[in-house]
């Protein structure tokens, strides 16, 4: 094995998190599970990761820099790599075959070759089977686990994640159809419908909901409970509001992939009391600045 | 070699509730049988590309996702390419 300096390119002075760098740089260019074909890698990859092994570890640099071992020390035990197993017969239950199912589709010499290869219809993985999964739309914000029963009166349980959109299909392999010999089988493809709520809508990751208030809270402001898809939150209605003013609360709406978590905006609706009520009235008519307060100002031709 | 679930955790290194995080994402899909998990030797193998990915090359959980889905079209695509070179040379073999 060479000097393993030389090996990843480096000088013998470079600072540890600079060796990491271009070992990490190395390692992903040179890895054999990213290269399959390429026998010329895992030698590369085995001679790299070895230089590695070594001066990776500040411990085991510093006795190779004093010279108290030697390179020869740092070869990486024999392992089986993944691609050594994805190209047997075993590696059936993770190959894919959609990189190329549009080929198959083709009415030509090419794809007929493809399906006409004894193997692939011995061993061909098993259809996607489709279906349709309503949930709450609660359940689609906070995620949930739902069972679906099946046509043949099995069932499937499909882990809903947070945040998921109406429409969103779920893909969980190996719950399709059985395949033919060793093709495994193929996948259920869940078509999640989000029902409609009576109270929210959303609009991206966020949320909006239409929350009716009273007159006196819109006018003197108070605290007040607003439902979220998560449980209901304690929220301040400010004074003087009215129907429109629309209030924010910061992370109420649905989780983003990755992380953080869309608004819930909560619009304001100012409703009078159902029945009529003589001391409102008696109020309202010796009210004069109410009287000469036009809101449609401007707006008539 | 077939090992049952506390064999691969000793032989892989890898932690309980990673490896149940790992199924959950179907980055790796064990055999199923009435008492319990099956790993064979490709899931072992597998599990260490999914370590090379998160440990030595910082690759995040989406990350792994993506690669993972890539390679396994990859392999099917190598698959195809095979069995179309063995029928060019005729069924012979």
């Amino acid at each position: 094995m060479r000097n393993p300096y030389e090996v990843l390119g480096v000088a013998s002075t470079a600072s540890s998190a600079d060796i990491q760098k271009i070992y990490r740089k190395l390692a992903k260019k040179l890895h054999p599970d990213l290269n399959p074909g390429d026998k010329v890698a895992e030698e590369k990859f085995k001679e790299v990761a070895g230089a590695y092994d070594l001066l990776g570890d500040a411990e085991k640099r510093k006795r190779f820099d004093a010279g108290e071992v030697d390179e020869s020390g740092a070869e990486r035990p024999q392992h089986h790599f993944y691609r050594d197993f994805a190209a047997s017969d075993e590696g059936y239950p993770y190959t894919d075959n959609s990189g190329f199912a549009d080929f198959m589709d083709r009415d030509d010499a090419f794809a007929e070759l493809l399906k006409r290869s004894p193997r692939a219809r011995a061993n061909m993985r098993g259809e996607d089977l489709h279906y349709r999964l309503p949930i709450e739309f609660v359940e689609s914000i906070s995620g949930a686990n739902k069972r679906l029963t099946l046509p043949d009166g099995g069932t499937l349980d499909v882990k809903i994640p947070p945040g998921l959109v109406d429409g969103q299909v779920l893909r969980l392999k190996g719950k399709g159809a059985t395949g033919a010999g060793k093709g495994g089988p193929g996948a259920a493809l869940i078509e999640v419908e989000v029902l409609p709520d009576h109270r929210f809508t959303r609009d991206g990751d966020d949320i909006l909901l239409e929350l009716p208030i009273s007159l006196s809270e819109a006018v003197l402001g108070r605290r007040i409970r607003v439902p979220t898809p998560t449980g209901d939150v304690t929220m301040s209605v400010p004074k003087a509001s009215n129907t429109g003013t629309t209030l924010r609360l910061k992370g109420k709406g649905a989780p983003h992939r990755g992380g953080g978590s869309g608004d819930e905006f909560v619009k304001l609706k100012v409703v009078l009391p159902k029945s009529p009520d003589p001391e409102l009235e008696a109020f309202v008519s010796s009210w004069t600045k109410g009287k000469e307060f036009n809101p449609r100002e401007g707006s008539l031709s | 070699m077939i090992m049952s679930k506390q064999e691969f955790l000793t032989s892989s290194g890898v932690e309980a509730p990673t490896l149940e995080f790992w199924i959950e994402q179907q980055w790796l899909i064990p055999a199923q049988i009435d008492v319990g998990m099956r790993f064979s030797d490709t899931d072992v193998a597998r599990a260490r590309l999914i370590q090379d990915l998160k440990g030595d090359f910082g690759v995040n959980d989406e990350g792994v996702d993506v690669i993972l889905h890539l390679v396994d079209q990859l392999h099917g695509l190598r698959r195809a390419l095979e069995q179309l070179q063995r029928n060019f040379q005729g069924p012979s073999r």
